[in-house]
C-alpha cells in the first residue's frame, strides 16, 4: 500500500519540481521534454538538474525551441555516457560524479578518460572534484593524455582533493609564462608523482581547510 | 382459600354438579354465601402489557434531558478527531518499509546523495568594456537571470567588477554586455554551450 502510493507521489513531485523552475522561463514544449527526459533518467540513477540548467539557459539566450531541445538531449546523452563509464571504472553511481563525467565529455575528454579516472579508487567526492578539474584542464587546452595522468598522479598521491582546484590556477600561469597547456601539465604530474613517493606533506588531514580558490587571471584588454 | 373451607356440598354446588335446593336445609346458607362469593369475582381478561409497552412507559416516565443536541453538519464529522485502533503484525510492515526505503533511493538519489551542504567561495569577476553601458553576470548559480547580478564600473578605463559568494562546485557562466550580447570571461577557460557560442568554467 506504501509503495503504490510512494511511486506516483515520487514522480508526481518530481514532475512538479521540474515545471516550477522551468515555468516562464521556456516553452511548455522544451518543458515537457525535460520532465520526460528527466523522469526517465531518475529511473536510471542520472541527476535532472543538468537537463533543467541547459534548459533555462537557452530560454535565457533566447535560443529557438528545436536547438534548445537538440541540446537537452545531448546532455541527456552525455550523462549516460558518463554514468556508464564511472560503471566500468568501479560502483561509483553519485550523480555529482555523473555530472561532473557530463561535464568531462562536454569539454573534449572521452568515456574511456572518465573510467580511467573511476579506477584510481578514489572516494566519490574526490573523483567527483578530480573529473572537474579534468575537463576544467581539457578547457584550457591540456591534451587528455597529460590531463588524465595529471589528475589520477594527484588523486594517488594523497593530497586532499581540494588541492586538485589548484591544477588549473597553475597550468594557466605555466601557459603565461610560455609553456604549452600539455607541458606545463606534464611538468606538473612529475611534480605529483616525486610527492607522491614522499608522502602527503604534514598539517594534511583528512579535513583541511577549504584552500585559497585559485585568483582570477588579470583580465586581458576587451576584444 | 384457605379461609373458605366449604361443606363438600357446598363444593359440589359450587362445581354445578348440584343445585341449592339438593343442598340439605342446614347448609342452604353456606351455599348461598359461596355463590355469592363466586358472582363477586371478576371475571373480566386480565391484560398484561407488552415488554416494549412496558419498557417505552419506563422511558417515558423518566425525566427528559434538558435540551435536546444540535444536529451535528457533515463537515464536521468528518473533521472531528476520532480514535482509530489498528492492529497490525509487526512482522508485516518489514517488507513495505523495505520497498519503500528502496524506492525512496532509486527516485530521489540526488536528494539522498547530498551528505552536506557545500561550502562557499568568494570570487571576483572582472571584465574590461570600456564601451559598454552596462554589463552583467548570468550563469547556473542565478539561473542564467541575465538582470540578477550587474557589474559596477570601477573608475574610467572600463573595468567592470562583481564580488559574488558561490557554493563550492562547478559553474558555467557569461556575461551580458548591454543586456544583448553573451561574452564568455577571457580570462577563464569555456567549453561548448550547444548552442554555438562558449561559457566560461569556474571549479571552485
Amino acid at each position: 500500500m506504501l509503495t503504490l502510493l510512494a511511486l506516483p507521489l515520487a514522480l508526481l513531485s518530481q514532475q512538479q519540481g521540474i515545471a516550477q523552475r522551468l515555468a516562464g522561463r521556456v516553452s511548455p514544449n522544451v518543458a515537457a521534454l525535460v520532465e520526460q527526459l528527466a523522469t526517465a533518467g531518475a529511473a536510471r540513477g542520472l541527476p535532472s538538474d543538468p537537463l533543467i540548467q541547459k534548459a533555462i539557459e537557452g530560454g535565457a539566450k533566447s535560443i529557438p525551441d528545436d536547438r534548445v531541445a537538440a541540446a537537452v538531449r545531448l546532455v541527456a546523452m552525455q550523462l549516460d555516457i558518463a554514468a556508464a563509464a564511472l560503471r566500468e571504472g568501479g560502483p561509483v553511481s553519485d550523480t555529482l560524479a555523473i555530472t561532473a563525467g557530463a561535464f568531462a565529455l562536454t569539454a573534449g575528454l572521452s568515456a574511456s578518460d572518465i573510467t580511467a579516472l573511476a579506477r584510481v579508487g578514489a572516494s566519490a567526492q574526490a573523483l567527483t572534484v578530480g573529473l572537474r578539474v579534468a575537463g576544467t584542464l581539457a578547457a584550457l587546452g591540456v591534451p587528455s593524455a597529460e590531463d588524465i595522468g595529471l589528475v589520477s598522479t594527484t588523486l594517488r598521491s594523497g593530497q586532499p582533493a581540494e588541492s586538485l582546484l589548484l591544477l588549473p590556477a597553475h597550468v594557466q600561469s605555466a601557459v603565461a609564462k610560455g609553456s604549452t597547456p600539455a607541458a606545463a601539465a606534464a611538468g606538473l604530474s612529475r611534480a605529483a608523482a616525486a610527492q607522491a613517493r614522499q608522502g602527503p606533506p604534514p598539517g594534511h588531514g583528512e579535513h583541511p581547510p577549504h584552500p585559497t580558490p585559485p585568483p582570477h587571471p588579470t583580465p586581458p584588454p576587451h576584444p | 382459600m384457605s379461609g373458605y373451607d366449604f361443606h363438600p356440598l357446598v363444593k359440589q354446588l359450587l362445581d354445578g354438579d348440584l343445585t341449592l335446593a339438593d343442598l340439605p336445609v342446614e347448609l342452604r346458607a353456606e351455599g348461598e354465601e359461596a355463590l355469592r362469593l363466586l358472582t363477586a369475582v371478576d371475571r373480566r381478561p386480565v391484560e398484561l402489557p407488552a415488554v416494549t409497552q412496558r419498557v417505552m412507559q419506563t422511558l417515558a416516565s423518566r425525566p427528559a434531558p434538558a435540551a435536546p443536541l444540535p444536529p451535528v453538519p457533515a463537515w464536521k464529522r468528518v473533521m472531528q478527531p476520532r480514535e482509530i485502533r489498528l492492529r497490525i503484525r509487526p512482522w508485516i510492515l518489514a517488507p513495505a518499509l523495505a520497498i519503500a526505503a528502496a524506492l525512496m533511493l532509486w527516485i530521489w538519489p540526488a536528494t539522498l546523495a547530498t551528505p552536506k551542504p557545500p561550502s562557499l567561495v568568494t570570487v571576483r569577476f572582472v571584465l574590461v568594456a570600456p564601451d559598454a553601458r552596462e554589463v552583467s553576470l548570468a550563469g547556473t548559480f542565478n539561473q542564467w537571470d541575465a538582470h540578477a547580478t550587474p557589474l559596477v564600473r570601477t573608475g574610467s578605463t572600463g573595468v567592470w567588477t562583481a564580488t559574488l559568494t558561490l557554493p563550492a562546485g562547478q559553474h558555467q557562466y557569461a556575461f551580458v554586455v548591454d543586456g544583448e550580447r553573451w561574452v564568455p570571461d577571457p580570462g577563464a577557460p569555456a567549453v561548448d554551450d550547444g548552442f554555438g557560442r562558449r561559457n566560461s568554467v569556474l571549479t571552485l
